[in-house]
């Protein structure tokens, strides 16, 4: 309950304070304040229970078929860490009050920190490594939120997204590896994965995921080579630095590593990685740390050395070394926290933190100067100070490596040089800033800040000062229960004394110390601008160029991957096609069937000899005869639509045709608008090489694609018939179906639904159609009107045939003949057209055809009246039609379901009618009907919404024509 | 009879995608109309060839289903036709609209740089 | 009588006639034709939620058994057509019709006015998709999916403009190819096996002769292709980044279904053909594979987007590959998991697309260009240690607060991060994949775990970079939002997180859709009740 509560409280207190009004400064502090300081005390609370029960549990059902668990764990080094988290939070809410100015929005801040504070308290609290990683990431999030916090700075943007990328990255490998380890181990469960040392070390996973796991620790603790962001992370708030950068978040992955470091540590490539990755830290880190002139990068870099060391310590694989791991993180996070608080405080009362610009501020400010120099002390190491007696079991450590003969020399020498610099920097930072003449030209005139500023500075100082001399009494029980939660029954015995006699280790400090003093003083008293010898590695330079580059790569590749034509991407899909069905052929084979083959008669081999013919011709001459093409088109649908006749299939002939009109029609009509192109060009820039290459693979595609569809008709057209659906449909057809034209029959009551959705299609289309052209207006150079339509007077044929008088009997001009005629077949195409509808479901004929012969009927008036005289003799309401049509559909389906019966089930009547003879009206009729008036509503409106186009051509030329 | 069904579906289909594959939008709408054609037989053959024997029941020689041809692929190259004659319209408008909005009649609404 | 009997057909039913009755009134009544649009849709997910819970037994269904089959006409499969409503489908429906919702109360806010005939397209779409969902029926599938196109091509077109009919041209062009060759595999399977029900079809193929078996695979192949053009697989996805990225927002958030479903029909289709040995494209390492170099190309496009919408596209194609490759993976462990990720990152990309269009309203393009040079010759305004803190910070107004949450909400549903579904369902999908060796080659896991991470790491690159760009340009106005805006934006990122908190019941509920999904003979059984019935023996 008491864990739930601990992790909860952090984010509610978030929840609520995004909300506060974003100038309520105190009110934000005080809920901060108050949700950091509860935590604590719980965490306090708790310290009884875990010391003596070693692990509190408590876990909520969540997703048992994942095998997870919302589940909450604390021993000792959980509770150690937690406390870390929460007492640290509510020493920085306190400082961050009285750092943040008013105009800052706080809300944001302190929303975003207790999301952080609640998060981290996640990773140290979770129960399975799964929750882990997410709270991981929301680590990651919430930090790239507080970097960000002053997103109109360029750095703070910057270094908040490397941050991201770089620790979010982590995360995810992280989780990879965490996958792999509860998959090895049996469950995500953590008691579970500690359980399974031996199994997880024995596994051919063990080297992945231990590499996983080691990159999301490893970035997320900035060590090297994914140290980089931690310094561009300072661009946040020095509250944040404080917190997140050096007391918590920064400590997640040695955490991780401390966590799992009974089960994956003692092995080589553990040492090898996390040592090695360890050492490089401490030393480099160190090195760029006396050379930075920002006061905030010094503390930066000393931290990511720092971590260096608590990582070496974890990969030395000795359970001494963990002990003065965990130590030093506990000591760490004091010092560097208070030495954050110090620089902001010369941040914010000198405006500046350039160690170049500052001096002599200890008169200005001596209390702050004496905090900074005890913390900076403990930094460097100075007996009776937490920090020495954490250096001091780190180097007895590396002194007594169980390792081969060269590293147990190269070790304490590499520890040595980094004490060396630690000691180094620490003097520059205290001896700059604080000490030699007074500072000339501050933005502000430096004095002490108000006492609560100081004052977690100072808690955290004393805190030093305290483990220092008297480490038993105060860290050294905390200290244990940690580790024993760690290291269970083999933990060391270990003392935390102050003076563990003349000893090497203590030889070392002094070397340390001697050499920091003399490296400073000699080398550093002016400290050159750059870096010497690093100058080059500059990681912010290498990261923006890494993204850029990997941004125009990625533009340039996918380019090709996904090219933008058109003609790439029909060719992919052909392509894919034709070898995706040649595959299943080459694989298995396939040979023609036994079906005996009906003679060719001549005639017909005839026709599709004109057929083919046509088909080429119209490929031939599609680009630059666009009439011809057109014909040529027709010939072939001519040629298909006789096919039909001859092979029995009298409605798709009827259907074919009468499309083939129509759509020819509308073509014409389209053509219009297309840009003017005949041979002359051609002549003129003859196609290049690379165009008729691609012209010749086209060719050659297309002709294995046609032979590959033609072998695919021939094998299915050479086998016996298979016994399918079809025979039950020329049965029922009469007796069930009530139709003698089974094709009919199938199409309004067999498979209705088909001919349902059909119309709905056409329906569609002409909707989109008219939408499109109703904004459309078409290309300016289209506008005059073409040749044919001149008149010798106007030869740049802007001016029209003379305007047809609406009230004219029938239209005037060069077509006056064959409009009567037009006019006279209107009725009789009607009539014609109903008839076909009528006797659809005995004979070829039907609602499309129907439909399809009025339309073309009304089509004929469009050409032949032209458009203003039609639309003034009769009204079409297109939409109407189509409504009508689709409900009469719809409405002769839902019919049945007043007879109990599934939608579009026929319901029929059979009937004499006088000239029609025999009839058959049922619900069957009315579907067809609303097919009829849906054709012929879908196809006028096309129509018209093509034809207006010539109108608004015209309209627009008076008023300029300008495009 | 089968082999000339055969072929025609083929020439008409490769002359098809030929014409799709070509950078003009009346070239492309010709193309989508032939490779119908060809879908069209194509689909129409899957109920084998007969001639004299159209799915239209004459009482006189009873439903024999012997004695016609299979009616189900008329039907639905009934719909195939259909859904073709209004996507080909559609696609018309479009290559007009494109055509007035690019002023241009190539498929990628630019004329290809020339190498 | 019962009427609940002719709940199947509603999905279909209803967005025609609200199509049908949107056509009456004229375009200016525009409250009267939005609460029509409104009324239909929120029937549709009312109808989706039942079937839902009656496949799912929770609600006694109007059906024996927990496969529904509602023969149209009263004719008997496998003659004529039937709808069959089992889990997956009332899973997509239910899906379908709760971004409908989300996307049209967007689009009534101002995108409805960009053109005309936008509701009754919308609801056409709509149909198009419920009916794809729920046929039984070769044929009857190509019909529907000809409605879903119609409908997607005037929408995609919808507000016209030249680079809307650009893509809107290319968009159609390959959809019209694609369907000639569905209308060739059809009409190859019929000619085959005699018969279009699919469940019939999962019966006879058993029964083909090695020529005819042969024809078979070649049509099922095609009917591959054209799935995977639909789902969006490289290389057949060329055109989607850009339709998506031209069309009206709504509509590309309504858009964000139309790849899942090709998905579906592979799937459904798949799982039809499995005991008979399904051919290359619906399984196994072709299909693995393919979803691999999928979320490859996707991820390629991610990182070398510049515009947040063509970042959106690509991101629908990396959730496509990521579904092709969790399903072509061995064994079935993987469908839950994989139906589970399809459902987040259908809300999400629908989410998504609606939020950047807001952010980047009224934002000056120039910004976008000056960003880029910015990056590219990386500059930045020098930083210099002199940040005197009184400077302060700059507050966000409500509006980009808001945007700026749903916008973060969105880039950790779609890269997978902690704590939305987003990562739930990568996470389930790799701790399967891991699961199932020996029966897959290690390889694959390995493979598909790193394809699903990095995938999600590029999203977070290239996500981090814009999002920058858009949200903290200091120079930007305020967008002006509206309630009917932002509400549904909102609600469908709560949708997954509730997804995500109770991982547990969904989770379960999407095993059980899998596991009756890869149980076919019970479909087959469902639809034709006498074993082997229609079969002419």
């Amino acid at each position: 309950m008491a864990l739930t509560l601990v992790l909860l409280l952090p984010f509610l207190g978030s929840l609520l304070a995004a909300f506060l009004p974003s100038n309520a400064r105190n009110a934000e502090a005080w809920l901060a304040g108050a949700v950091a300081l509860g935590a604590t005390l719980i965490v306090l609370s708790l310290y009884p229970q875990v010391a003596a029960e070693g692990v509190l549990r408590m876990s909520i059902p969540w997703a048992p078929a994942l095998g997870i668990d919302f589940s909450l764990r604390m021993d000792g080094f959980a509770w150690l860490f937690a406390l870390l988290v929460t007492g640290m939070g509510t020493l920085v809410v306190v400082y961050a009050r009285y750092y943040m100015s008013p105009t800052d929005p706080v809300p944001r801040f302190f929303a975003f920190f207790l999301a952080f504070m609640g998060a981290m308290l996640g990773i140290v609290l979770s129960g399975n490594l799964i929750q882990m990683a997410m709270f991981w990431e929301l680590t990651s999030l919430a930090s790239f939120m507080l970097i960000a916090y002053w997103h109109h700075r360029a750095d703070a943007r910057r270094g908040a997204r490397m941050a991201l990328v770089v620790t979010g990255a982590g995360g995810l490998a992280l989780l990879g590896g965490v996958l792999l380890l509860g998959h090895i181990a049996g469950g995500y469960d953590l008691d579970t994965v500690l359980a399974a040392g031996e199994v997880i070390q024995a596994h051919p996973w063990y080297p992945l995921a231990l590499g996983l796991i080691a990159l999301g620790a490893l970035t997320k603790s900035a060590q090297f080579p994914f140290h980089f962001w931690l310094p561009h992370a300072m661009a946040a708030p020095t509250p944040v630095s404080a917190y997140l950068h050096s007391a918590t978040m920064v400590k997640a992955g040695v955490f991780l590593l401390a966590r799992l470091w009974p089960v994956l540590a003692g092995t080589d490539a553990w040492f090898w990685i996390i040592g090695g990755a360890g050492l490089c830290t401490l030393v480099i880190a160190g090195y760029l740390a006396i050379f930075q002139q920002d006061m905030k990068g010094v503390l930066a870099y000393s931290t990511i050395s720092h971590l260096g060391l608590i990582t070496l310590l974890l990969g030395m694989n000795s359970p001494l070394a963990l002990v003065a791991a965990v130590f030093h993180i506990f000591n760490h996070a004091t010092f560097k926290a208070s030495l954050f608080m110090a620089a902001g405080i010369v941040d914010h009362e000198t405006g500046t933190r350039n160690l170049q610009r500052l001096s002599g501020l200890y008169r200005a400010m001596p209390i702050t100067a004496t905090l900074a120099m005890v913390a900076a002390a403990a930094m460097a190491g100075v007996p009776l100070l937490n920090g020495f007696l954490s250096k001091e079991m780190f180097f007895a450590e590396t002194i007594f490596l169980d390792r081969p003969e060269w590293q147990r020399i190269v070790l304490p020498l590499a520890a040595t040089l980094a004490g060396m610099f630690s000691v180094a920097y620490s003097l520059r930072f205290i001896h700059q800033v604080f000490f030699g003449p007074k500072a000339e030209g501050l933005p502000r005139e430096p004095h002490e800040p108000s006492r609560w500023m100081l004052l977690p500075s100072g808690l955290l100082v004393t805190a030093c000062v305290l483990v220092g001399i008297l480490p038993e009494l105060t860290i050294g029980p905390l200290l244990r229960i940690a580790t024993d939660a760690i290291l269970g029954a083999g933990a060391p015995a270990y003392s935390l004394a102050v003076w563990h006699g003349l000893n090497l280790p203590l030889a070392m400090s002094a070397a340390a110390m001697v050499g920091g003093a003399v490296l400073y003083r000699v080398f550093l008293w002016r400290t050159s601008e750059t870096v010497p010898l690093l100058e080059a590695i500059d990681g912010k330079r290498i990261f923006d160029w890494l993204q850029l580059a990997l941004t125009s790569r990625a533009s340039w590749l996918i380019e090709r991957l996904s090219p933008p034509r058109l003609q790439m991407q029909v060719l992919a899909i052909v392509a894919v096609a034709l070898g995706g069905a040649l595959l299943p052929v080459l694989t298995k084979g396939m040979s023609w069937g036994t079906r005996p083959t009906t003679p060719a008669d001549p005639a017909f081999v005839l026709l599709w000899l004109i057929g083919g013919v046509c088909a080429l011709a119209v490929a031939w001459q599609a680009k630059y005869h666009r009439l011809a093409a057109l014909i040529f088109a027709g010939g072939a649908g001519l040629a298909t639509s006789l096919t039909f006749v001859w092979l029995s299939a009298p409605d798709l002939a009827l259907t074919q045709l009468a499309v083939e009109v129509v759509t020819t029609v509308l073509i014409l009509l389209g053509l219009r608008w297309l840009p003017r192109r005949d041979e002359r060009y051609a002549q003129v820039q003859g196609p290049g090489a690379t165009t008729r290459l691609r012209r010749l693979r086209d060719v050659l595609l297309a002709a294995v694609a046609g032979l590959g569809l033609a072998g695919l008709a021939y094998a299915v057209l050479s086998r016996p018939d298979v016994d399918g659906i079809s025979p039950f449909f020329i049965e029922q057809a009469l007796p069930q179906g009530g139709g003698l034209n089974v094709v009919n029959v199938i199409l309004v009551d067999f498979r209705g639904f088909d001919t349902f959705g059909e119309i709905t299609v056409l329906g569609i289309v002409a909707l989109t159609v008219f939408a499109l052209l109703r904004r459309f207006r078409p290309a300016p150079e289209s506008v005059p009107l073409p040749r044919q339509q001149r008149g010798p007077d106007d030869p740049d044929g802007l001016v029209f045939e003379p305007a047809a008088d609406p009230a004219a009997k029938l239209p005037t001009g060069y077509l006056m003949l064959p409009a009567v005629l037009v006019r006279l077949l209107l009725p009789l195409a009607l009539l014609a057209s109903l008839f076909f509808l009528l006797r659809g479901h005995n004979a070829p004929g039907g609602g499309f055809v129907g439909g399809l012969i009025l339309a073309t009927a009304l089509l004929l008036q469009y050409v032949v009246g032209g458009i203003v005289w039609v639309e003034a003799h009769l009204r079409i309401r297109p939409l109407t039609w189509m409504v009508l049509g689709l409900l009469s559909a719809a409405g002769a389906g839902i019919g049945a379901w007043l007879t109990g019966s599934p939608f579009l089930t026929s319901v029929a009547w059979h009937g004499e009618l006088p000239l029609l003879g025999e009839l058959h009206l049922s619900s069957v009729l009315l579907f067809d009907l609303g097919v009829y008036m849906l054709v012929v509503g879908a196809t006028v409106l096309m129509l018209i919404a093509i034809a207006h186009q010539s109108l608004r051509a015209h309209h627009r030329k008076p008023s300029g024509g300008a495009a | 009879m089968e082999i000339v069904l055969a072929l025609a579906i083929g020439t008409l289909a490769g002359s098809g995608i030929y014409l799709l594959l070509r950078p003009r939008t009346f070239q492309v709408i010709m193309g989508l109309s032939l490779l119908g054609y060809a879908v069209n037989l194509f689909i129409f053959g899957m109920g084998r060839l007969r001639s004299g024997a159209p799915p239209v029941i004459d009482p006189a020689r009873g439903a024999d289903p012997a004695l016609y041809t299979d009616p189900v692929p008329q039907a639905l190259v009934l719909t195939a036709i259909v859904i073709g004659f209004a996507t080909t319209a559609l696609f018309l408008v479009v290559l007009m609209a494109s055509r007035g909005l690019n002023g241009t009649d190539h498929v990628d609404g630019r004329e290809a740089e020339k190498q | 009588m019962n009427w609940l009997q002719h709940l199947p057909i509603l999905p279909v039913l209803v967005p025609l006639l609200a199509a049908a009755l949107l056509l009456l009134p004229s375009e200016t009544r525009r409250r009267r034709r939005a609460a029509m649009a409104l009324a239909a849709t929120v029937v549709q997910l009312v109808v989706a939620v039942v079937l839902l819970a009656m496949t799912d037994g929770r609600v006694p269904p109007a059906w024996g058994g927990e496969i529904g089959v509602y023969a149209l006409g009263n004719w008997p499969a496998p003659f004529g057509i039937v709808l069959v409503v089992d889990r997956l489908a009332a899973i997509m429906l239910t899906l379908t019709a709760v971004l409908a919702l989300a996307t049209l109360v967007y689009s009534l806010a101002r995108w409805e006015r960009a053109g005309s005939h936008y509701l009754p397209l919308f609801q056409l779409l709509l149909m198009g998709l419920n009916g794809a969902f729920l046929t039984g029926d070769l044929f009857n599938l190509f019909v529907f999916f000809e409605v879903l196109l119609a409908a997607s091509y005037g929408l995609v077109l919808h507000g016209s403009g030249a680079t809307r009919v650009k893509a809107g041209m290319h968009y159609i062009a390959v959809n019209l190819v694609a369907s000639l060759i569905f209308l060739i595999a059809a009409a190859l399977i019929y000619g085959v096996t005699g018969t279009l029900n699919m469940a019939e079809l999962a019966q006879r193929v058993a029964r083909l002769d090695a020529d005819g078996r042969t024809l078979f695979d070649v049509g099922a192949v095609l009917l591959g292709v054209v799935f995977l053009v639909k789902a969006g697989a490289w290389p057949l996805n060329f055109w989607l980044p850009r339709a998506y990225g031209a069309a009206a927002p709504p509509v590309a958030g309504v858009f964000a279904i139309l790849t899942k479903v090709g998905v579906y029909a592979l799937l459904r289709f798949a799982t039809l053909l499995q005991d008979t040995g399904a051919p290359a494209p619906f399984g196994g390492d072709w299909l693995f594979y393919t979803g691999l170099v999928t979320i490859a190309a996707g991820s390629v496009g991610v990182l070398g987007a510049q515009r947040l919408s063509q970042v959106a596209g690509f991101l629908v194609i990396v959730s496509s590959g990521t579904l092709l490759a969790a399903f072509g993976f061995a064994g079935t462990t993987l469908t839950g998991p994989a139906l589970y990720y399809l459902v987040s990152s259908v809300l999400a990309s629908g989410a998504f697309f609606m939020v950047i269009e807001m952010a980047e309203r009224d934002r000056k393009a120039s910004a976008d260009l000056l960003a880029v040079s910015f990056e590219a010759f990386g500059l930045q305004e020098k930083d210099s240690t002199e940040h005197p803190d009184e400077m302060g910070g700059v507050a966000i107004p409500a509006a980009m607060a808001f945007l700026g949450l749903v916008f973060f909400a969105c880039v950790l549903l779609l890269t997978g991060l902690p704590p939305f579904s987003g990562f739930v369902g990568k996470f389930a999908l790799i701790a399967a994949a891991i699961a199932v060796p020996p029966q897959a080659p290690l390889l694959h896991a390995g493979l598909f775990g790193a394809a699903l991470l990095l995938s999600g790491l590029a999203g977070m690159i290239a996500l981090s970079r814009l999002g920058i760009r858009v949200f903290w340009d200091s120079a930007r106005p305020t967008p002006r939002l509206q309630w009917i805006e932002a509400g549904p934006v909102a609600v469908l990122v709560l949708l997954c997180l509730v997804l995500a908190l109770d991982a547990g019941q969904s989770m379960a509920y999407f095993h059980a859709a899998a596991h009756s999904l890869h149980d076919a003979q019970a479909y087959v059984s469902a639809v034709l009740p006498v074993a082997g019935a229609g079969v002419a023996e």
